[in-house]
């Protein structure tokens, strides 16, 4: 039985549909992170759950229960917000004190509670002090105790981590992640940043204009993108369309303005012969040309740029463009022509 | 599928939710009524009595006035010393904010843009005048007056309304002038401009939505004004709150007073409509807020 | 944004505003304190004497109108901030009408003390319309003394209805500066209504709730138009009985007696609400 069961919600701020019909099942435990550009709905679908929404249409479901008319404190989640949000007149102690002291917890119960979840994430120290006085790591630990610690049956996080500078946000992922898999609690994450989503999640639920592009683990999402929209939000792509010219059970050959390209497809549900489809390869599939190996490519490079540990650049191919990443040593400059090749498994073919 | 099966029927948290809603606008409803009640129904009666026919006074069981007249009005005008009284209030009021005008800018300036030690302390003292009870320093301050021969002058009153305007208009063109980013000024000065440019280009453009709101409250504070003025102006000077509280007191004459409150109360009304559309009226609560 | 440095010029520049408010208060301030104490007395003799100080605390009549001026100050400061308190976080919500809304219950703020005090006393004289209403439908036989009680409520009540916008600005600017944010969170984590009331806006809006408090209290305190019009006949309001003891009496040191007293107790209030109003940001 899953653990947060989201149904056809729907939500409207005045003229604008910033969730449509969206639904979502999470199982216990699970880490989903809802990955998108601003504006997509991630952030109203979280406070949904939290009770800070109302649907216009549509259900949340917590197990068998049905959420919508319960008022937000009376749910059993805690939410990690993108500034904290800690109480400024309280003490970090009595902030993280604070869920527990609402539901009433006898105080030797809290005391255990706040100084276990406090060295779990190092800052026992802080007790006596005001959010104030805090740095923004420390107050965003301060935030995830006072969250943790009521021991919720949902945990969200809004962005929490758009706040801290870039080194800080690795770390502290990490630290969220284990925390997280330590205590087995079903959590919705909210972010735009793609890396972030890639290195935590369980499955990442990509949205965009308020309904989902595509669900499912990192690897899969990575690699296996079903829209165009997909695969550009994650990493780099080149995306192309192309006629079938020659189909076999796992292969194809795609007519397409550069040429002739042999793909291999997997699993993936491809049309018949003379259909057309649009299909994806990333930069860093593409290597430098060895003999035998599959789909040449020769292109003119128009620009590239040398990024230390690899080398971004931009080629033109028979007039197509198309963009390169490759680890190669050698200086390359404007105006060189270069041939790569791309494996076979490398590509995706596209929903829309 | 008959045709009462189209109307689908509404899940019961879809009717909570509704019953939530309804519930929230009756409360904003009854706020509402509430609030034009307690403001409107005061100033309505007031209006009536300065309207009530003499002819035909008006007392109970009449829940309205019998008749309606403005001969309250004209007999005000032509029996009491209303006409001495409206000019002596519009003529001390804009030389006090002038006044106050004057005295507060460079002091304004310094305490918002440098470096002042003490500088919360000064703050502080500034709001003496509003602070310290009214009566107690209309009391003894007439006594300094009264030695310096400025008791029942026409200058002594100018100051007295002064010194109760300009807390007011000190803390407000503080926080105008504290919210000039020094960048603005660095930049101008980069591009070449001296002194008097800075003053006219930069520094009053900007402050000058402060500088409103400060004459606004000062010229209000000094219409206002009572306790300076019943001890140190009466008998020679009378403004209008003192002459509203002579027909309040031992002459009270309802209808007199309901007319002269009336005339007190307008121009003020229309002040706050001016404030209330051009400028933020949560400037003096912000400046005073920030004690 | 970084302030600069200062020359003398500046220190200069704030005598004008500065130093014309300390001559003018510190001196009648000054004068209040010394005549108490019998220097400088209008009688022309200098003496320093506790006699006057004597006399007051042991006249009945100046020690019954500085508990009645007590009693209006504080019923008067309290009584405004609990009406305002829920106004304010009505306002805060933000919604259908508020923009009419807040014009209209802004408006006693521009109208003067005393109109304010004519408007008020119209509505609940013996004659007025409250009374009159009331018999009109049987509620009561004979009219309410709701003015020049013994209480004191009239004037209590014209207080409340005058400041209320004053300290309703004050405490929505208080209330501003609470995220929505953090009472998401307190939600979040299982307060309900009265939890967050009492612990995150009280505490949160306490500044603007201090402020208005000691602004209130002063003003009700040291009032005379207010209390002269629309109180009992006895006794008097503190503020009141100087005026008497000075103008009609002429004991102008009895008078600097009183007046240092409602000073001193200004002052002690002030003091009183901060040590309040730390205690309870401290509770939480």
């Amino acid at each position: 039985m899953s653990n947060l069961r989201i149904k056809n919600l729907t939500k409207r701020f005045d003229e604008v549909l910033a969730v449509d019909n969206l639904s979502l099942e999470v199982a216990d435990g699970e880490f989903v992170t809802l990955l998108g550009p601003s504006g997509c709905g991630k952030t109203t679908t979280l406070r949904a759950i939290a009770g800070f929404c109302y649907p216009d249409e549509g259900e949340i479901f917590f197990g068998d229960k049905i959420m919508n008319n319960i008022s937000p404190n009376k749910r059993d989640t805690a939410m990690c917000f993108q500034s904290y949000a800690l109480f400024p007149h309280m003490s970090v102690w009595n902030n993280i004190s604070f869920g527990l002291k609402m539901q009433k917890i006898p105080i030797p119960e809290q005391k255990k509670r706040i100084s276990k979840v406090m060295g779990m994430l190092g800052i026992e120290n802080l007790e006596k002090r005001k959010p104030g006085q805090l740095s923004g790591g420390q107050q965003q630990r301060v935030a995830l105790a006072r969250a943790i610690v009521t021991e919720p049956k949902v945990l969200l996080f809004d962005e929490p981590l758009s706040n801290l500078d870039a080194k800080l946000r690795v770390q502290v992922r990490v630290e969220i992640r284990e925390m997280q898999k330590r205590l087995g609690i079903t959590t919705i994450y909210v972010t735009h940043d793609q890396d972030e989503a890639l290195a935590i999640s369980d499955r990442i639920v990509v949205m965009d204009r308020g309904h989902i592009e595509q669900s499912g683990d990192p690897y899969t999402i990575y690699r296996n993108p079903e829209t165009s929209f997909v695969a550009g939000f994650i990493g780099l792509a080149n995306i192309y369309e192309g006629a079938i010219v020659t189909r076999e059970d796992n292969r194809c050959t795609v007519e397409t303005p550069f040429g002739k390209v042999d793909i291999a497809f997997g699993n993936q549900k491809i049309p018949k012969k003379d259909k057309k489809i649009k299909f994806i390869w990333r930069p860093e599939d593409m290597k430098l040309y060895t003999k035998g190996a599959p789909n040449k490519i020769k292109g003119k490079i128009l620009q590239a740029v040398f990024m230390g540990n690899i080398t971004d650049i931009f080629l033109d191919v028979q007039g197509n463009k198309m963009r390169a990443q490759i680890d190669e040593t050698k200086k390359l400059i404007t105006g060189d022509v270069i041939e790569f090749s791309i494996p076979e498994e490398a590509f995706s073919i596209l929903r829309r | 599928m008959t045709q009462t099966d189209n109307k689908v029927k509404r899940p019961l948290h879809l009717i909570q939710a509704r019953k939530m809603r309804n519930y929230y606008l009756l409360l904003t409803i009854f706020f509402m009524i509430v609030m034009i009640v307690w403001v409107g129904v005061p100033i309505l009666m007031t209006i009536m009595w300065s309207l009530v026919d003499p002819k035909n006074p008006w007392s109970y069981p009449n829940v309205f006035p019998p008749s309606f007249s403005l001969a309250q009005w004209k007999f005000v005008f032509d029996y009491t010393n209303i006409g001495r009284a409206l000019r002596t209030s519009y003529s001390v009021a804009p030389l006090a904010v002038l006044l106050s005008l004057v005295l507060s800018l460079p002091t304004s300036y310094v305490l918002g843009r440098r470096k002042i030690p003490g500088k919360k302390l000064f703050m502080l003292l500034v709001l003496l005048p509003i602070i310290m009870p009214g009566m107690v320093v209309a009391l003894f301050l007439s006594r300094i007056f009264t030695t310096f021969g400025l008791s029942q002058t026409f200058f002594g009153l100018v100051l007295a309304h002064t010194l109760m305007s300009i807390p007011y208009m000190i803390r407000v063109m503080t926080t105008s002038f504290q919210a000039i980013p020094q960048d603005v000024i660095d930049a101008a000065e980069n591009l070449g401009a001296n002194t008097f440019v800075k003053i006219r280009d930069i520094f009053l453009p900007m402050i000058r939505p402060g500088l409103l709101a400060g004459m606004i409250f000062a010229f209000t504070v000094s219409i206002e004004e009572f306790n300076l003025t019943f001890i140190i102006g009466t008998p020679t000077f009378e403004t209008i709150p003192t002459i509203l509280y002579s027909f309040m007191g031992y002459n009270f004459i309802r209808t007199n007073a309901s007319v002269v409150a009336l005339l007190m109360m307008t121009p003020n009304i229309i002040m706050l409509f001016i404030v209330e559309r051009f400028l933020k009226s949560d400037y003096l609560a912000a400046s005073l807020g920030k004690m | 944004m970084k302030e600069k440095e200062i020359s003398p010029i500046h220190i200069l520049m704030l005598f004008p505003g500065v130093g014309f408010i300390l001559l003018f208060i510190g001196s009648s301030i000054f004068l209040t304190l010394v005549q108490s104490f019998g220097v400088f007395s209008i009688t022309g003799n200098s003496l320093f004497t506790l006699e006057n100080w004597k006399v007051i605390l042991q006249t009945r009549e100046s020690m019954d109108s500085l508990l009645f001026s007590l009693k209006m100050g504080i019923l008067s400061s309290v009584g405004t901030v609990v009406v305002a308190f829920p106004v304010a976080l009505f306002f805060r919500k933000g919604g259908t009408g508020k923009g009419i809304l807040g014009s209209i219950i802004k408006v006693p703020l521009f109208i003067p003390a005393l109109v304010a005090a004519f408007l008020i006393l119209n509505l609940i004289s013996y004659h007025g319309l409250v009374n009159t209403a009331l018999m009109r439908f049987h509620l009561i036989n004979e009219p309410l003394r709701m003015l020049n009680d013994k209480f004191g409520w009239g004037v209590v009540f014209i207080q409340i209805w005058k400041n209320l916008p004053f300290v309703l600005l004050i405490i929505m600017a208080s209330l501003a500066s609470i995220r929505d944010d953090t009472i998401d969170a307190a939600k979040n984590l299982g307060a309900g209504y009265w939890s967050i009331l009492f612990r995150m806006y009280i505490p949160l809006a306490m500044p603007g709730i201090l402020v208005s408090m000691i602004l209130m209290f002063i003003k009700a305190f040291g009032d005379f138009p207010i209390v002269s019009v629309a109180g009992p006949i006895y006794p008097s309001s503190i503020a009141g009985r100087m005026h008497i003891m000075a103008t009609i009496y002429q004991e102008w040191d009895q008078a600097a007696v009183l007046g240092v007293i409602i000073i001193i107790t200004a002052f002690i209030v002030i003091w009183a609400y901060s040590r309040l109003a730390e205690f309870v940001k401290g509770e939480i």
